[in-house]
C-alpha cells in the first residue's frame, strides 16, 4: 500500500514502470493474428487444391485467377474441373471458414455474456431447436427452397431464433438472477425441444439419415447462394458484436460491477444475446450442428492474449474460421466423415496440451 | 440396404457436455429404426394392386410413348418416381448409378459400359460393375467425383436412401438426376423401365420387365393353392427384433411366394415386440441376416424364442437378403428362392445365381 | 451531489430501508455505520441507482437518476465491487484496467490516457508486485485491493465502497483507509463507505451516519453519533467493551 506521503517524483518513476507492464504485451496479438491469417490463407489453398479429384495446381490457380478476374489465361482445363473448383470447392471453404468464425464469436459471446466457460453457441437451445427445426422440415411431406435455402435450412434457422427467444422470454418470468435463470431456462426447454426431435426421428422412417447427417453437421452441400445468405449475416452480426465489446468486458466483474461501469447490462444483454443467436442460428442453419469450435476458440484465444473482448472477437474469429476450415478438409480427405468428429479430435488434445502448459492454473 | 450396413456413417460426434443429452436421444432413436432405415424397399403407399400382387397389364406397351423404339427422341423428359421432369439432352454416353439395384438393372440392360461411377457394393453384380468406380457410399455422395466423371446422367434412390441434399447439389450443378424408388413389386417393373427409358433402351427393359412378369406369375401359380404358413422373416434381431412392416416389399415377397408374412402392425415401423413375434408364432422363420452370422443355432438359443412354432421344429432357413430385397432383375432370383424356402416341392426353378435372369443380360 | 429524499426501498414488498433523507456534499467523506440487516449496502444500492426506490427520490448532481443513462453515472460515481468471481483468468492489472471502461472509446478501446490512469490506480494502491497474476489465485484481501484499484482507477468524483476492509489484515485496512483519505484530500473525491469497524469509522471519518433497522437514527461527527445509549441500543453491546476494543472511538461527550 502507497502511503499518501510518497513523494511525487519517486511515484511518477515507479507508475512509467508499472505503466510499461500494464495491458498485455502487443506482439502476442499481433503474432496470433498474423498465424491466424496465415493458416486461413494456407487452408484456403489447400481447401480449394484437395479433394477426391486430383486437379493439377496450376488449373487450380488458373481457374480461381480466371474467374476472378475474368482474364483470359488461356488455361486448357475442362469444364468439369471448373465446375469442382468454383462451384464446389471454394463455396465450400469459404462456408466452413464463415461458419467457424461465427460459431467462435458467438461461443466468445455466450461464455461473456453468461458469464460461464462451459457456455457455447448452443447452450441457450440453439442447437435443439435448429435440430428440431431440420427434423420436421424433413419429416413434413413439403419441400421449398427460399432463397437457395432449403426447408431443412430455413427451419433449422427459424428453430434456433425460436429457442433462445423462447428462453429469453421465459426466463424473464421467474424469481431467479438473470443468468441462472437463463441456463437453467435454456437446459429446460432444450432438453424439451430434444425429446420433440427424437420424437421427429421416430417417425422419420428412411429419412431418419438426413436428419442425422444434419445433426453431425458438414459442409458437403455448400454453394453460393446459401454462402450470400450467411456470409453477411456473420459478419454483420460479428461485427456489431464487436463494437459492443465495451459491455462484455464490463460483465467479466458481474452484472452489478457492469453496471457500476457504465454498462446498461439488461439492454446490452438482449442485444448481445440477439446477435450472437442470430449469428449461430445463420452458422448451424448452413452447416448443421457442429460442435466444439464455439466452445474450444475463444478459451484458447483468452489463454494467449487475456479476457479482453477486443482482441478475443477478431482473433476467435480468425481460429474458428481456420480450424473449422482445417477440419472441413481432413474431413473430406478422411472420406467424408462428420465434421464434427474432426474438430474433436484436432480441438480436443490441442485445448488439453494448452491447459498443461499454461502455468497460471487455468480453471474452467 | 441391410449389406450396406457396415459403412453406416452414424456416429456420434462430440457436442461438448451442454448438448449431450441431444446426441444421446438421437443415437436412441437411430438405433430404433437402423434397420429400417437400411431397408430399400419401403413402404409409402399401400401397393395399389394388393388384390391380384402384379399389374394386370403385363406386357402392355412401354408407359412413356416418347420413348418408344429402341430409337428413343432426345432431349428427352421423364417424370421421375418424386414427380420430378428430368430432362436428358442426348443419349446418356456416361451413367452414374447411385443405388445397387440400379447397377444391376444397367448392366442387365446392356448398358454396363457406360456406367461410368456407381455406389460402393459389397456384393456387387454382376462381376463386372467391379470395375466400375465408386462415386456414392451408404449415406454420402462424392459429388466432386461425378462432376469430374463428366457423368451426363445420375439415377439416385429415393426415399432418402441417397441424401437428397447431393440430388439437390447435383442438379444445382447441371446434372439430370432421376430419382426412383419402388414401393412394391410393380414399382419395380416400372423403375426398370423408366431406367430403358432414360438410357435409350426402352425395348430391352420392356423384354426384362415381360420376363420378369412371367417369371412371377410362374412362382405364384406354384404357390397359389398351397397352405400359407405364418412366416417370419428376420431382418436383423441383435439387438431389437426388426422384419416386415405392413404392406411394405418385404411383406408382398412373401405372400407371393405363398407365405403368410408376420409384420409389425405398423407401415412404418420395422420393429416388432417379441411378446408379439412369440404371440404371432411363426411356422417359419427366414434368416435374412444369415450372412451377418445368425443360424438356427443363434436362433434356438435366444431367451424366449423356444416356444415358437418354427424353433421347436427347426424350422429356419437362411436367404440371401440380397435376392429378396434389392429391387433388380434379380428379384425374380429372390421370389423363387423365398418360394421353395417356404415351399420346398413347389414346381420353381432354383434361383440361379450365375446370371441375371433376363434375356438381355449380354453385353454388346 | 448525491441527493436522498424520503427514500424507502423494499425487497419483494417488505421495506428494508424507510424514509430516508441523506445529502451527500462534493468532497465529503462519510461512513454509513449500523448492525448487521440495517440496511446500509441496501441505501447504497440505492445511490447507485442499481435497486428503484418504492417511494423517495434519488438524485445525483441534481438530477434523479433513473433519467441518467448508465455511462454518465459510471463516470460521476464509482463503485468498489463486490467480491466477484472472474469467470476467466484475469490478470491484475486487466482487472484494474476495467475501471477505465466508462472513458474508454467505445470503438477502439483503451487510449494512452487509461492506460496511464490504470498505471497510476495500480501504483497508489500498491498493486505493483501483483501485476501479471490471474486475480482469481489471489487470496481475498489482495483481491478486494484489486477492486479498490479499479474504482480508483474508474477516477470518478464519487466512490462509494460496501465493507471495504473485512479481508484486510490491519496493515492493509489502515492502508486503505489512508487511501480513502488521501483520495478525499487531495483529489477532493467524496467517500461514501458502508464499515462495521466502529473503530476505523471514527478514526478516519469526519461524518458518520448510523442506520438501524431501515431508519436514519443519526447522522453527524463520530462524537455526536456514537454516543453510550446508541451503542447500547443499536448495536445491543456494553459501551465500554466497545470502547476497550475501538479506543480510538471517540469519548461521550459529558462521560
Amino acid at each position: 500500500m502507497v502511503r499518501a506521503a510518497t513523494a511525487e517524483d519517486g511515484l511518477a518513476a515507479r507508475r512509467s514502470a508499472t505503466r510499461a507492464l500494464i495491458g498485455r504485451p502487443q506482439g502476442r496479438v499481433a503474432i496470433l493474428a498474423l498465424a491466424g491469417v496465415i493458416a486461413l490463407v494456407v487452408a484456403l489453398v489447400l481447401g480449394v487444391a484437395l479433394g477426391t479429384v486430383a486437379i493439377a495446381p496450376g488449373d487450380t490457380l488458373a481457374i480461381l485467377v480466371h474467374r476472378l478476374t475474368g482474364l483470359d489465361v488461356g488455361g486448357t482445363w475442362t469444364s468439369a474441373t471448373e465446375t469442382i473448383v468454383w462451384e464446389l470447392r471454394l463455396p465450400r471453404v469459404l462456408t466452413a471458414m464463415t461458419v467457424g468464425a461465427g460459431l467462435a464469436v458467438a461461443g466468445a459471446t455466450f461464455q461473456g455474456l453468461l458469464r460461464n466457460p462451459l457456455a457455447d453457441p448452443y447452450v441457450l437451445g440453439t442447437a435443439s431447436g435448429a435440430a428440431l427445426g431440420a427434423a420436421i422440415a424433413v419429416v413434413i411431406p413439403f419441400r421449398a427452397t427460399i432463397l437457395g435455402f432449403g426447408l431443412v435450412q430455413v427451419l433449422a434457422f427459424g428453430g434456433a431464433l425460436g429457442a433462445v427467444f423462447t428462453v429469453y422470454r421465459l426466463s424473464r418470468i421467474n424469481g431467479l438472477s438473470p443468468l441462472t435463470s437463463l441456463l437453467l431456462t435454456g437446459y429446460a426447454v432444450g432438453s424439451l425441444l430434444a425429446a420433440g426431435l427424437a420424437m421427429a426421428m421416430y417417425l422419420s422412417g428412411a429419412a431418419l439419415r438426413q436428419i442425422f447427417a444434419y445433426l453431425l453437421g458438414g459442409f458437403d452441400t455448400a454453394g453460393w447462394s446459401q454462402l450470400g445468405v450467411t456470409l453477411p449475416i456473420v459478419v454483420v452480426g460479428s461485427g456489431l458484436i464487436l463494437l459492443r465489446a465495451r459491455s462484455l468486458d464490463g460483465l467479466l466483474l458481474g452484472e452489478e460491477a457492469a453496471v457500476h461501469l457504465g454498462v446498461n447490462v439488461r439492454k446490452e444483454r438482449a442485444i448481445l444475446l440477439a446477435l450472437a443467436s442470430l449469428v449461430t442460428a445463420a452458422a448451424v442453419a448452413v452447416s448443421g450442428l457442429i460442435g466444439f469450435v464455439g466452445l474450444v476458440v475463444p478459451h484458447v484465444v483468452r489463454l494467449v492474449v487475456g479476457p479482453g473482448a477486443r482482441r478475443v472477437l477478431p482473433l476467435s474469429a480468425l481460429g474458428g474460421a481456420g480450424l473449422l476450415a482445417f477440419a472441413d478438409l481432413a474431413a473430406r480427405l478422411l472420406g467424408e466423415i462428420p465434421v464434427g468428429v474432426v474438430t474433436a479430435v484436432i480441438g480436443a488434445p490441442f485445448f488439453l496440451s494448452l491447459l498443461r502448459r499454461t502455468r497460471t492454473g487455468y480453471e474452467l | 440396404m441391410p449389406a450396406t450396413r457396415p459403412s453406416d456413417p452414424f456416429r456420434p460426434a462430440f457436442r461438448g457436455a451442454i448438448r449431450r443429452p441431444l446426441i444421446a436421444i438421437a443415437v436412441l432413436a437411430f438405433l430404433l429404426s437402423a434397420c429400417g432405415s437400411a431397408a430399400t424397399a419401403r413402404p409409402t403407399t399401400p401397393p395399389d394392386a394388393t388384390g391380384s400382387l402384379l399389374p394386370p397389364e403385363t406386357a402392355t406397351p412401354p408407359a412413356n410413348p416418347s420413348a418408344a423404339g429402341s430409337a428413343a427422341a432426345y432431349p428427352l423428359t421423364l417424370t421421375d418416381d418424386e414427380g420430378t421432369a428430368v430432362t436428358l439432352k442426348a443419349a446418356p454416353a456416361k451413367i452414374a448409378s447411385l443405388t445397387p439395384a440400379t447397377t444391376e438393372i444397367l448392366f442387365a440392360l446392356g448398358v454396363g459400359d457406360r456406367v461410368v461411377g456407381k455406389v460402393e457394393d459389397f456384393t456387387p453384380y454382376p462381376p463386372e460393375v467391379t470395375k466400375v468406380p465408386d462415386v456414392a457410399k451408404f449415406g454420402s455422395v462424392d459429388v466432386e467425383q461425378i462432376v469430374a466423371l463428366g457423368a451426363d446422367v445420375v439415377i439416385a434412390g429415393g426415399n432418402s436412401f441417397n441424401p437428397p441434399d447431393k440430388i439437390v447439389q447435383l442438379r444445382r450443378l447441371g446434372v439430370p438426376v432421376l430419382v426412383e424408388y419402388a414401393p412394391d413389386i410393380a414399382g419395380v417393373l416400372k423403375d426398370i423401365e423408366l431406367t430403358g427409358d432414360a438410357v435409350g433402351k426402352p425395348t430391352e427393359a420392356r423384354d426384362l420387365t415381360a420376363s420378369m412378369r412371367a417369371a412371377f406369375d410362374q412362382v405364384q401359380a406354384a404357390t397359389t393353392d398351397t397352405p400359407k404358413p405364418r412366416v417370419f422373416y428376420e431382418l436383423d434381431a441383435t439387438q431389437k427384433i426388426y422384419t416386415a412392416a405392413d404392406n411394405s416389399f418385404l411383406a408382398e415377397m412373401i405372400t407371393l411366394a405363398g407365405g403368410d408374412p408376420i409384420t409389425t402392425g405398423s407401415t412404418t415401423n420395422f420393429e416388432i415386440p417379441l411378446e408379439k413375434l412369440v404371440t404371432a408364432d411363426p411356422e417359419l422363420i427366414l434368416l435374412g441376416d444369415a450372412a451377418y452370422g445368425a443360424t438356427a443355432d443363434t436362433v434356438a438359443k435366444r431367451n424366449g424364442w423356444t416356444g415358437m412354432t418354427a424353433v421347436k421344429n427347426g424350422a429356419i432357413v437362411a436367404v440371401d437378403d440380397v435376392l429378396v430385397s434389392r429391387p433388380g432383375p434379380r428379384l425374380v432370383d429372390g421370389l423363387r428362392a423365398l418360394a421353395l424356402a417356404i415351399h420346398p416341392d413347389a414346381a420353381v426353378p432354383a434361383p440361379s445365381r450365375a446370371a441375371p435372369d433376363s434375356s438381355a443380360s449380354t453385353a454388346p | 451531489m448525491i441527493e436522498l429524499r424520503g427514500v424507502t426501498v423494499a425487497y419483494r414488498g417488505r421495506p428494508v430501508v424507510r424514509d430516508i433523507d441523506l445529502v451527500i456534499g462534493a468532497g465529503e467523506r462519510v461512513a454509513l455505520i449500523g448492525p448487521n440487516g440495517a440496511g446500509k449496502s441496501t441505501l447504497l444500492r440505492a445511490m447507485t441507482g442499481l435497486v428503484r426506490p418504492v417511494a423517495g427520490e434519488v438524485r445525483l448532481d441534481g438530477r434523479l437518476i433513473e433519467t441518467l443513462d448508465r455511462g454518465t453515472i459510471a463516470r460521476r460515481l464509482a463503485v468498489v465491487p463486490q467480491q466477484a468471481a472472474l469467470p476467466f483468468a484475469t490478470r491484475v492489472e486487466e482487472v484494474v484496467a476495467l475501471g477505465r471502461l466508462p472513458h474508454e472509446d467505445p470503438i477502439r478501446g483503451a487510449r494512452p490516457a487509461d492506460r496511464a490512469a490504470t498505471a497510476a490506480a495500480v501504483e497508489r494502491v500498491g498493486l505493483g508486485h501483483l501485476l501479471g497474476r490471474d486475480a482469481r489465485e489471489l487470496s481475498l484481501g489482495e483481491r478486494q485491493l484489486v477492486l479498490l484499484a479499479l474504482a480508483v482507477a474508474q477516477a470518478a468524483p464519487i466512490l462509494l465502497l460496501d465493507e471495504p476492509t473485512v479481508h484486510l489484515d490491519l496493515r492493509h485496512q489502515v492502508g486503505a483507509m489512508e487511501l480513502l483519505v488521501d483520495l478525499n484530500e487531495r483529489d477532493g473525491t467524496a467517500i461514501v463507505a458502508v464499515l462495521h469497524d466502529l473503530g476505523l469509522a471514527s478514526l478516519f471519518f469526519e461524518r458518520l451516519v448510523l442506520i438501524d433497522r431501515g431508519r436514519l437514527v443519526a447522522d453527524g461527527t463520530p462524537a455526536e453519533v456514537l454516543t453510550d445509549v446508541r451503542i447500547r441500543d443499536v448495536f445491543g453491546v456494553d459501551p465500554t467493551i466497545v470502547r476497550r476494543v475501538a479506543p480510538t472511538l471517540p469519548l461521550e461527550s459529558g462521560a
